[in-house]
């Protein structure tokens, strides 16, 4: 699958939907996509990852960049990730910092 | 056994990732193994890529065999850069809120998570890391 990144902010929810890789050739992409939300108001961050077949550890790092640059405050949302990656979320300890669901309302 | 070398640089890596998938793929790794070697490979190529050769352009040894004992693969990774022992790199303390986690670390530490068998030798200029994980 083509690899994919699209950002969406409304009413204080980052919506991010990643399709295909999140590895060390295209973490940088989504970085930037993400910069463009530093400073915003942003209660939640939302990955959408069903359409993720890879994380590396760019790609772990580009998530904890988001909390860091974007909110502190802000909830951390992993949505509908696939076995694979989530093993490696989970891997990192990371998992115990983000709410992991299989869908969002928001 | 299959053996090749590329030029260190991140726009030759799915090149070099594929060309351990196919090995991989030979020695009948299931796609949950399959992924492990991928992030493995990954990590450890990016690793030399930005870090082994500050000075200048270098080069990716990749030699792959079948296991020994079991069925598998064993991947040997070569580089002339500076001498790093991935194995003398202690682990990140994943118990740390992501607001207080440092950027690095992660990456070798997932390599340590994945494989079955990691071993590490600096011969003359060169750093050999050998890298198993098996089939099942």
């Amino acid at each position: 699958m083509e690899t994919t990144f699209a950002t969406e902010l409304k009413d204080g929810i980052a919506r991010i939907t990643l399709v295909g890789k999140l590895d060390a050739t295209h973490a940088p992409a989504l970085q930037e996509a993400l910069k463009g939300l530093i400073g915003q108001p942003v209660d939640k961050i939302v990955f959408f990852a069903r359409d993720l077949d890879y994380i590396a550890s760019a790609g772990l790092r580009v998530i904890i960049f988001a909390k860091q640059q974007i909110g502190a405050g802000a909830q951390v949302y992993l949505v509908g990730a696939q076995a694979p990656v989530l093993d490696v979320v989970k891997m990192s300890g990371l998992d115990t910092f983000m709410t992991v669901q299989d869908a969002f309302d928001a | 056994m299959s053996e090749s070398s590329f030029p260190a640089t991140l726009d030759r890596l799915d090149e070099m990732i594929a060309f351990i998938l196919d090995f991989a793929e030979r020695q009948g790794l299931n796609p949950g193994a399959a992924y492990k070697v991928r992030l493995a490979a990954e990590e450890v190529l990016v690793n030399i890529v930005k870090h082994a050769y500050p000075d200048g352009p270098g080069t990716i040894g990749i030699a792959c065999a079948p296991a020994e004992g079991a069925a598998g693969i064993a991947i040997e990774i070569k580089d002339t850069g500076l001498p790093f022992n991935p194995l003398e790199k202690s682990d990140p303390d994943t118990a740390l809120p992501m607001e207080e986690r440092p950027i690095g670390g992660l990456g070798i530490f997932l390599v340590k998570k994945v494989m079955d068998d990691i071993g590490y030798v600096r011969d003359g200029d060169t750093n050999i890391l050998r890298l198993v994980k098996h089939a099942s």
